[in-house]
Formats: structure tokens, sequence, C-alpha cells
């Protein structure tokens, strides 16, 4: 602070010490809003995104387990996606953070790494013994378990049968589909509709499509110790196949896709009717197949040589159970989460609605009571189970911004603005970039 | 802060015998002075603090003295978002004042079943930024929306206007001048407040209406043009919600409608480099004081006060 | 000028400009009916969109109904965990509250600022204007951080009481450019008959900027109506929720929306601001214009 007059340092140092270190990361107990114990009463605060049917539902669940547990109070506060990252940045820097948080696999690590979240392996009554082996690895870092899955997910090829009867085109074997049959097969539907529905939408508009093909060519977006991954080369080739599919016209035009890249799930291509295959997490198809009105059908991500056991599958989770490690309640916290995931209670109300349960038991509690797309995602999930590879990494600190990324040069390679080559050493350095 | 010590327009003559008045002044001036004070000066100078440091919103600050602002010359993506921001500004601003002012005149006087036009005229200003916005422009300027059916009709062959990195600004500004309303409001509250003897006495002469126009409304109006002016340069500089709601908070395409403040937010918010963006922030103050500063020192050329 | 000359010069124009001048607002109505229409456009599809069911919702584009349904209002109205009623009331108090804030405290500074002689006016004048230059991004989280150690958090105060300390300086300027607006002549005769500076502001200057007033509610109204962001960080209870918060909950980008409950609630939600605007607008008309003055 040499270059800085007294003065001036002074006021800066009032006005920060006002704001800023009153309540910054290393304070113990300085947040005062955020839970109150009074008399063996606990409130606690648990937060949520989602549209009004996860509220809904959450609600119900948590009216239940208050009735059970009456010393407990859980304030739910709910909110769209953009708006719930702002807030949750916002009372964390704070130190205000709701007791209870539904974390993202994109933000996991920033704020796990970082501190500002409970080792779920230290909480007192959370219970991981019936989950699914392969479902916690992606929660599960230095040592320590930070975000417990909510619900399973998988990156999956959605078709809708009737675009395909329309153009006369079967639907191939996905387990033994190569990713030349699956650009054949795209190529063909738009052919024989006249370009009315195009075959499908592309790869590369979020990254999970570059994970599979990472993982299929022996490498994986993000490695273990928090860095990339893939290759330069690797990630050249998945751009020239987004342009072998462009030029195949198995895939709408380069406007159509950056239009849908932003696009809600209703307005997008596939659930307009407008595309015959696109790309999604298993945990979508319920939406699009109200979106589309049609039963529609999940099919294996295709790999290079034709076997579904190395098209480098894995369990994602859809979204994560996460507690504040500023919590005053942390086992009363724990309690709730035990409840959210194991409690067979919890599952009849939740059912799908975050995707497929991970606890075995619950899921097979849940399972006959689901509607006929939740159910379809269930098996899907259940069938892709002995193909899977390893447990994929969770994004490193600042890795949460790949999906942009991927989508603005996905968007240059499919405006001819530049050469796969380019594109893809210019998309490895950005995202090396914001990594810290 | 010595540019804008030029605040010329402020300083109006003063009639003779009016004395200075501190007291009643800052007793005026007390509530303004009150939450300058509680709670505008110290985020403030947080904000300035953290912009010489590095703070990702959960842990402590850490001093890194001019690296933020350093950074900054060398960012491509700043650089772009500094373009888009000013082509934004320059196209946009005067579009819509220019609309806004000749729809007030027009819907001022004459005219019967103008308060019907108003209010219609200002509805699309009411939706503002809600999600319906996101989902309206997609109909409209998407690859099959209105535009390309309307343009089909007369066999031209339309595009994605939203998705072509070429077009997508093109109709952010479509955007902004389609929501005029605010600006059309404050000049028909403008045009009230000319006494309307100067327009019979102008009647009375056999002027036009343009030369009603450019000798009496026009000049009149001054202060106010120059208000919206000022207000819609810094509003056009920090726009933000437009921009973010359209293209989904991404910019995009290929960074095409990424403004300064939406990649401020997206350092901030996005990548957790809430110090980075702090320095943003007050580098966007330097540009727009210096903006508002040079407006009013030319204002002293143009603008009349009747005082 | 006489009686005379005026009927002379009056007789001239009506005989140039006859057919013009009948013919005149007939093109002005076709030219403004025809704008309205492109301007609302999106407006009624919006509304069209409110009355069919979710799914048809993008796939027309076109604005005529098949089936007329008014579920999605009955649905949206109670599809959060408060009844829609709830949000509107918790909008309506923090609208209010903030009109009242602005209407007071900004139309005093400006008076100070346009019309009062003290010792740095430029100075303070000009750290008004840079106060509104910072993007609201960078000083939210220390503005945050403030409002919960005084813990304000969950209450509507961090919205109303800066509006109450005239920390809005959009409105006082607008103000100041319109009491500059103001003929001193008027100021300095009630000066004369003895009028102290708080009665020339109470009973000169506010009755002759009605307009300017009028304005500001009418955009007070309007913005606070629909600002989303300050509404979402300070109010994380859903019981404290306001319209433009909860209409968010109805949209999930990752998955299943109801994009027939927002579309009609934000339908609904538009009726205040619209009547506001009608009502307000009325009040755009009275001003100096009419009380004829100098």
């Amino acid at each position: 602070m040499r270059h800085i007059p007294r003065g001036l340092r002074a006021l800066t140092a009032a006005a920060v010490t006002v704001t800023l270190l009153a309540a910054s990361a290393c304070g113990g107990d300085s947040g005062g809003a955020s839970s109150s114990a009074d008399g063996g009463k606990v409130t606690l605060r648990f937060t949520w995104w989602g549209s009004d049917t996860r509220t809904k539902l959450t609600q119900q669940v948590i009216d239940a387990y208050q009735k059970d547990h009456p010393n407990v109070t859980i304030k739910g506060e709910f909110g769209e996606w953009s708006g719930y990252w702002d807030k949750l940045a916002t009372t964390v820097a704070a130190n205000d953070a709701p007791d209870i948080i539904q974390m993202d696999e994109k933000y996991l690590r920033e704020y796990a790494d970082r501190g500002a979240l409970l080792d779920l392996k230290k909480a007192d009554g959370l219970d991981t013994g019936k989950f699914e082996p392969d479902t916690l690895g992606a929660g599960e870092f230095d040592g320590g378990l930070y975000g417990l899955n909510a619900g399973i997910n998988s990156f999956a090829v959605v078709v809708n049968p009737a675009a395909f009867k329309t153009a006369g085109v079967a639907i191939p074997d996905d387990k033994t589909w190569t990713w030349d049959d699956f650009a054949k097969t795209a190529a063909e539907i738009t052919t024989k509709t006249g370009g009315k529905v195009t075959g499908t939408g592309a790869l590369g508009t979020n990254e999970a499509g570059l994970n599979l093909w990472a993982r299929q060519n022996g490498e994986s977006l993000w490695t273990k110790d928090g860095k990339l991954g893939v290759s330069p080369e690797k990630t050249t080739d998945f751009f020239k196949y987004i342009l072998k599919l462009r030029d195949a016209k198995a895939i709408p035009s380069a406007e159509a896709i950056s239009q849908d890249m932003n696009a809600s799930l209703d307005q997008s291509a596939f659930a307009t009717g407008k595309l015959a295959m696109s790309f999604i997490w298993s945990n979508q198809l319920v939406a699009f197949s109200k979106a589309t009105g049609q039963q529609l059908k999940l099919l294996r991500i295709p790999s290079p040589d034709g076997q579904a056991a190395k098209n480098g599958s894995y369990y994602k989770g859809s979204m994560f159970w996460s507690i504040s490690a500023r919590s005053k309640h942390q086992k009363e916290a724990a309690e709730f989460v035990n409840y959210l995931a194991n409690n067979t209670a919890a599952g009849d109300v939740l059912l799908a609605e975050r995707g497929v349960p991970p606890n075995t038991e619950v899921r097979a509690e849940v399972t006959p009571k689901l509607k006929p797309e939740d159910a379809a995602t269930a098996k899907f999930i259940q069938d892709i189970k002995q193909d899977l590879g390893d447990p994929s990494p969770a994004p490193p600190v600042g890795g949460g911004q790949v999906e942009k990324i991927i989508q603005r040069y996905t968007t240059e390679v499919l405006f001819g603005r530049q050469a796969p080559d380019a594109a893809a050493k210019a998309f490895l350095n950005e995202v090396n970039g914001e990594l810290k | 802060m010595s540019a804008l010590g030029e605040l010329g327009s402020l300083r109006g003559k003063k009639p003779v015998g009016q004395k200075k008045d501190n007291l009643a002044g800052y007793l005026f001036l007390a509530p303004w002075l009150l939450g300058l004070f509680l709670i505008t000066i110290g985020p403030m100078v947080a904000s300035l603090y953290l912009s010489f440091t590095d703070y990702n919103l959960i842990q402590a600050p850490k001093w890194i003295g001019l690296e933020n602002f350093t950074r900054m010359l060398s960012d491509e993506r700043l650089h772009n978002s500094l373009r888009v921001t000013f082509t934004y500004v320059f196209v946009s601003v005067p579009l819509q004042l220019a609309i806004a002012l000749l729809l007030a005149v027009v819907l001022d006087r004459g005219v019967r079943g103008m308060a019907f036009y108003r209010s219609v005229f200002y509805l699309p200003s009411l939706l503002g930024s809600s999600v319906a916005i996101a989902i309206l422009w997609r109909q409209v300027f998407g690859t099959t929306g209105l535009l390309n059916q309307v343009l089909d009709v007369f066999g031209i062959e339309g595009k994605g206007w939203i998705s072509d990195p070429s077009t997508a600004l093109g109709t952010l500004v479509v955007l902004n001048v389609w929501t005029f309303g605010s600006p059309m409001v404050i000049f028909l509250a403008g045009l009230r407040q000319i006494p309307t003897m100067y327009y019979e006495a102008a009647s009375v002469d056999g002027a036009g209406v343009l030369r009603r126009f450019f000798s009496i409304t026009l000049p009149l109006l001054t202060p106010i043009i120059f208000f919206n002016l000022v207000l819609q340069i810094i509003h056009a500089f920090q726009s933000f919600t437009q921009a973010f709601v359209v293209s989904g908070g991404s910019g995009g395409p290929s960074d095409s409608t990424m403004f300064f403040t939406l990649y401020l937010y997206d350092r901030g918010f996005g990548n957790f480099d809430m110090g980075y963006a702090s320095a943003m922030a007050w580098f966007l103050l330097v540009i727009i004081g210096v903006f508002t500063a040079a407006n009013f020192f030319a204002s002293k050329y143009w603008v009349f006060y009747d005082d | 000028m006489t009686t005379e000359t005026l009927h002379r010069s009056l007789a001239a124009r009506r005989a140039s400009g006859v057919t013009w001048a009948r013919i005149r607002p007939l093109v002005i109505h076709v030219l403004l009916a025809g704008s309205a229409l492109v301007m609302l456009y999106p407006v009624i599809w919006m509304v069209v969109s409110s009355l069919r069911p979710g799914n048809e919702i993008f796939r027309d584009p076109g604005i005529l109904i098949k089936d007329l349904r008014i579920e999605n209002y009955r649905v949206g109205w109670h599809a959060l965990t408060e009844p829609f009623t709830r949000y509107l009331l918790n909008s309506g108090i923090v609208v209010l509250g903030s009109i009242l804030g602005n209407l007071v405290s900004c139309s005093m500074a400006a008076y100070a600022f346009a019309r009062l002689e003290f010792a740095g006016k430029k100075f303070w004048f000009a750290i008004m204007l840079l106060s509104i230059m910072l993007p609201i991004h960078v000083v939210i989280v220390p503005q945050y951080i403030l409002f919960s150690n005084l813990g304000w958090i969950n209450t509507v105060l961090p919205l109303i009481v800066p509006k109450l300390l005239a920390t809005d300086a959009f409105f006082v300027f607008l103000m100041v450019q319109f009491i500059r607006g103001i003929p001193r002549e008027l100021d300095e005769a009630a000066r004369i008959d003895g009028c102290g500076k708080a009665s020339i502001f109470l009973r000169i200057i506010l009755p002759l900027m009605v307009p300017a007033l009028a304005t500001t509610t009418i955009f007070t109204f309007i913005w606070t109506w629909n600002d989303f962001f300050s509404q979402l960080i300070y109010l994380t209870d859903p019981h404290m929720y306001t319209v433009p918060v909860a209409l968010r909950s109805f949209v999930d980008s990752t998955s299943s929306s109801s994009w027939g409950s927002m579309f009609a609630m934000s339908v609904v939600s538009l009726v205040p601001v619209f009547l506001a605007f009608l009502l307000g607008q009325r009040f755009l008309i009275k001003g100096i214009a009419t009380t004829g003055i100098k």
C-alpha cells in the first residue's frame, strides 16, 4: 500500500473493516441471521433451484420432516438457476449461507476447495451405505465428500420415434453403433424427410460430449488432480467430427445450432419437433417428452468401434446435497440430508424429479411408482450400469466456465470462422487460463 | 475528479440579491447526504479496495496492487466487450432518443385518442427485463421466427438473426429502441412544461409545424433532451439485463453481445474473480465519467435554461 | 397585433391547408396504428400464450387461439408455496415505500441543487452522478454485508431505506432539470411576499413540477415492480418473495418449466403497472402548460 496517501488508506481501511472483514471468511461466528437455536428449537435454511414442480414436491418433504421432528423448522428458499448462484455467492461472501445447499457439479469444487462446504464424511447422522458405489465419486475429492449425489444422470442420445417413422428409417441398435453409423442415420433422416426434420442436434453444445469423446479415446476432460486431461489432437478430432455432421447435413445450420445453445429446453429445436435425435441428460427425458408430446426413447452414446462398453459413459450427479461449513447446526442439517437421500417416504414424494435415486433401496421402492418417462429413464440408468467407465472427476476451480467456452468455439467452427485445429488449441488455452 | 468538476450547467447565473444559503442547502440535502455516507460510500470504497485485491468471494481478499488493472491491458475478451459496448451505445442511444422524441411530439397534441397510443407505445417498456422477453425475442428473430416468415412472403431469405454473430447485437439495439417508453414519457412531461402561449404566438405569426418545432419546442426542451442524453448514455454503458436475458447469460453467439458489464458479471460471479470485476467496474466508471463530463461541458453550448 | 390581422392570417392558413388538414389526422392515425401493431405484437403473443396449453406455446409463433384455456391462470396462481396474491402484496409494499421515499427525498435534494446556493454544491452533484456510474454487481456484495450486519436481511428495509435517502440519482437529476425549467421570477415573487425557502419549495416548486413528480412515480413503480436482482438477494424467505422473483421460479433452464403459468402470471403482474401508467400519465397533463404562467 506504499503508493496510496495516508488519508485514503485510513478511509479505505475503515470502510473495509466495516463492510468486509467483519464477515470475511476467517470469521468464526459473525454471521448473524443464518440460523438460530432457541431452547432446543433449530431453524435450518435449505435452498434449491428449479421450477415450481420441484418447489412443490420439496416443500411437501419439508412439511413431512417437520411433522416428525417438531424441534426442527426448515425454511425452504427456492429460485431459478442463474439468480440462484448470484444469491449463493453473495450470501456465502457475507457469511450468511443457507445450511443445506443444492449444489451443481460446476460449482462444487469452486465452493468446496475454498472451505465453504462441510466434509460430509465427517458429518454425524449421514449414512451412504445404501448408495450405488459409482455414484459417490463425483462429489468426492481431496479425501473428503463435499456433495452427496441427489440423483443419477447419464449423457444419452434421445430419439423421437415419430420422426424416424416419418423418415422411414429404422432406429439403430445402440449397443453396437459407431459414430459413423450415427452420422449416417442422421443424414439419412434429413434427406428422406426433405429437410423437414433434421437428423440430430450437434455435439459440442455442452462439455459432456467432449468429455465422452475424450474418455472413449483414453483421455478425460478433467483429471483427478484438477487439470485439463484432453489433448489438442482429440479435441481437433471432436471438432472435425462436428464439421463432418454439418457437411453431411446431419445437423441443422450453424445459426440454428447456435440459437439452440441458450434456448430454454421447451423452445429448443428437439422439443419443437424439428430434430429426430439430440444429446441430452437422461433426467431431461420427462421435460422433453412433455414438450414434444411424444414417447421418446433414450439410446446409448455411440462409440468409435461399436462396443457400448467402450463408450465412456458414467453416472453423473444431476445435482448434489451440500452443507455449509459454517452452519451452526451441522448435525441437524446432516440428519435432514440423510432423510432426503435415504428415507423411502421422502423418495415416494420426490420420485425421480432430481434424477434417479442413487440409494438402491429408495430406487427399488420408488421405481414402480414412476411415471412412464421417469421409468424409462430409470431403466436406461439400470441398463447401462454394466458398461460404465470410471467415474468422471468434478471440474476443478474455474472449470465451471467450460460449457460457455466450448459453446463459443463450436459456434466458431460451425460458422467456419476457425479451423478445427486452431479452435481446439484456442479452446484448451482459454480453459487453462480459467483454471486456478 | 477534476474533469467532473466542470459541471458547467449547474453554474447558472446567480440572481442578484441571493446570498449563499448553506444552512438551507444542507438541510434540503440532508436525506441524500445521509444516504451517501451510510449506504452508498461504504460499498463504493469497498469495491475500490477490492479492485486492488484477489478476491474470490469466499476467502478473504488478498492485496495484489495494480495487477488487476495491468491484466485488463492484455485481456482480449475485455477489449472485445469494449468494442461491443461502444457500438451499442453509439448506435442505440441516438436511435432510441430520436424515436422517443418524435413520438412524444406526435403524441403530445393534435390528434384524438393520444392517451391510448401513449399507453400502447409504453407497453413494451413495461415488460422490461422479464424472462418473457427472452422467449419473445427468439420467437421474432429466431431462424423460424416471425421476421423470417414475413421476409419469406416477400421472397427474401431470412437468417438466424439472434444466432448469427454479425446480427445478434443488432437485435439488441432493436430491443433497446423498442423499449423507448421511458425517454418518451420524460419528453412528454417536458413538453407539458412549455407554456402554450409560445405556440399561440407562433401560430399567429404563421409559423409552420416544422418552424414551431425547431424554434420553440426544441430549444425549450433542451434541458430534458440533455437529461435523457446523459442518463441514457450512462444506462447504455451499463446495459446488462437485456443481453443477459436474450443470450442466456453467455453474451453469445461468439461474444458478439458480450457487453462490458456482462463480462464483468461473468468474471465476478461466474469465475469468482470479484477483484478483477471490481477493477473493471472502476475502469467503466472512469469511461462513463469522462463521457458525462464531456456532455456537461458541451451542454454549455446547446442547452438553454430559463432561470 | 390586432384582431384583424389575426383573422386574416388564420383564414389564409385555412385556405391553403384545407385538404391536407382533413387528411392529416387520418394519415397520422394509420401510421400510429400500424406502428402500434408492430410494437404490440410481442405483447399480444404473450397474452395469447398465457391462454394456451403449455406445450403448444413454442410450436406456434402466430397469435390465433384455437381453444381458449384459462387454466394457466388458475394453476399459476397456486403453483408456488404461497398464492400469487402474497407476491403481489409484497411487491406492492416495496413499491409504495419506494415511491414515497423517492418523491420526498429526491425532490428535496433536487430543490437544493437547482435553486439554493451553498458551498460545495458542484462537488456533491458530481458525487451524486458518480454514485450511479458503478455497476451494481460489484457493490452488491459489500452492500449485502452492510445490510446483513444491520440485521436487515429478509425485511423490506434494504429496498426502501435507500430510496428514503435519495440514493436514486436518476430522479434527483430529473427533478433538477425540471425545476430549472420553472421561471425563477415565481420564486422571487414569493420571496418578496415573505415566503421562506421551505414554503417556496412546498407552495411554488412542488405544485409546478407535477409532471416530474408523476414521471418519478410512474418510473419508480415500474422499475421497482420489475426489479429482480436486489429483491432476489435481500428477500430470502419465500413469504417475502416479490412478483419478479416468483415469476422466475416457474422457469428452470435445465429441466421442466411451467411456461403457461409463467406467461399467465406475467400478464397478471402487468396489470398493476399498466394501470399505474394509465393513472400516472393523466398527471403529465397538468403543470405549467395549463396554469399558463408567464
